[in-house]
């Protein structure tokens, strides 16, 4: 049996097409950052910044979102065109990960880490997640996609509500994690 | 360091001018429109101005070109709600420098700052 031998989602990954402006966010590889905000915009801008600026010459990075909102309206506001985007719902479909299948989750995550060294991963929607099952078994998804993305120079971003959490269950995401910008909520 | 923000949006201009503030740049001034914006930037001539690209009227992208025929070497940032790539294209061909996703937040504001207030 294969590390991939369970069901994963994740197929061509494409690079974005550059922008022509700076990188904002200066995320370090091989780590994990919480955000702690809601709606999640810093999370989106920095995924999308890093995906559409190269430094120093480099390759553009590729990435890989999951998220509670429609891939559709993910992709009209922040003019992803290749990355794969995966929906979080309970309906049928390609693009779609159902909330309780944490296996699919977990190894279309792993999976993607494994074959992009240094892509990002934006795990958005873990409030639904916990919704769907409970928060340790979230916890244990995070850790175990933590592992992967520590042992490659990929990084992941988690924006979270910190009003949907106790300080207890923060303290936990936020273990073995960094922590970026504020929860400043803007118009 | 004078700074200029047009944005149709009192709200986001609002924030921009209290994030700015936080970043340690005291020296704001405001405009809401393609025409206010060119009357500021001429008298004030700030070194910075941050330019919505959908403005009532006129466009951001008129603006910065308007702005760059006063004083060539003026830093525009073009700022948007949302990431279309031509737009943002056709901005930096017109002259502007960087873009800022809306709502911004201060480690994107601090990050475009420290790259063009020197």
């Amino acid at each position: 049996m294969g590390l991939f031998s369970r069901k994963s989602k994740v197929g061509q990954v494409g690079r974005e097409s550059g922008l022509g402006i700076t990188r904002k966010y200066k995320l370090a590889p091989g780590r994990t950052y919480i955000v702690e905000e809601s709606p999640p915009d810093i999370s989106f801008d920095a995924f999308v910044n890093i995906l559409s600026t190269a430094v120093d010459g480099s390759k553009k990075t590729v990435g890989l979102a999951v998220s509670r909102q429609h891939p559709d309206l993910i992709r009209q506001k922040y003019g992803l065109e290749a990355t794969p985007i995966f929906w979080l719902a309970t309906r049928a479909g390609e693009d779609v990960i159902s909330p309780t299948n944490l296996g699919i989750l977990t190894n279309t995550l792993v999976r993607f880490i494994v074959e992009n060294q240094e892509g990002v991963v934006l795990l958005d929607g873990i409030e639904y997640l916990i919704s769907n099952n409970d928060f340790n078994k979230i916890l244990r998804v995070i850790d175990q996609v933590n592992d992967h993305i520590s042992q490659s120079r990929s990084l992941m971003i988690v924006p979270v509500d910190p009003r949907a959490f106790s300080q207890k269950e923060l303290a936990l995401l936020e273990r073995n994690t960094e922590k970026l910008g504020s929860a400043r909520k803007s118009p | 360091m004078k700074i200029l923000v047009v944005d149709d949006s009192e709200a986001f201009r609002k924030l921009m001018i209290e994030l700015l503030v936080r970043a340690g740049f005291h020296d704001v001034i405001e405009a809401e429109n393609f025409d206010q914006g060119l009357e500021k930037f001429k008298v004030e001539r700030p070194k910075i101005s941050f330019v919505d690209m959908i403005l009532p009227g006129k466009s951001g992208v008129d603006l910065t070109k308007a702005i760059l025929l006063v004083d060539p070497k003026a830093t525009v940032i073009a700022m948007s709600s949302i990431i279309n790539k031509k737009m943002i294209r056709n901005s930096l061909e017109t002259g502007a420098k960087d873009f800022l996703l809306k709502p911004t937040n201060e480690i994107a504001l601090s990050s475009v700052l420290q790259m063009w207030s020197d």
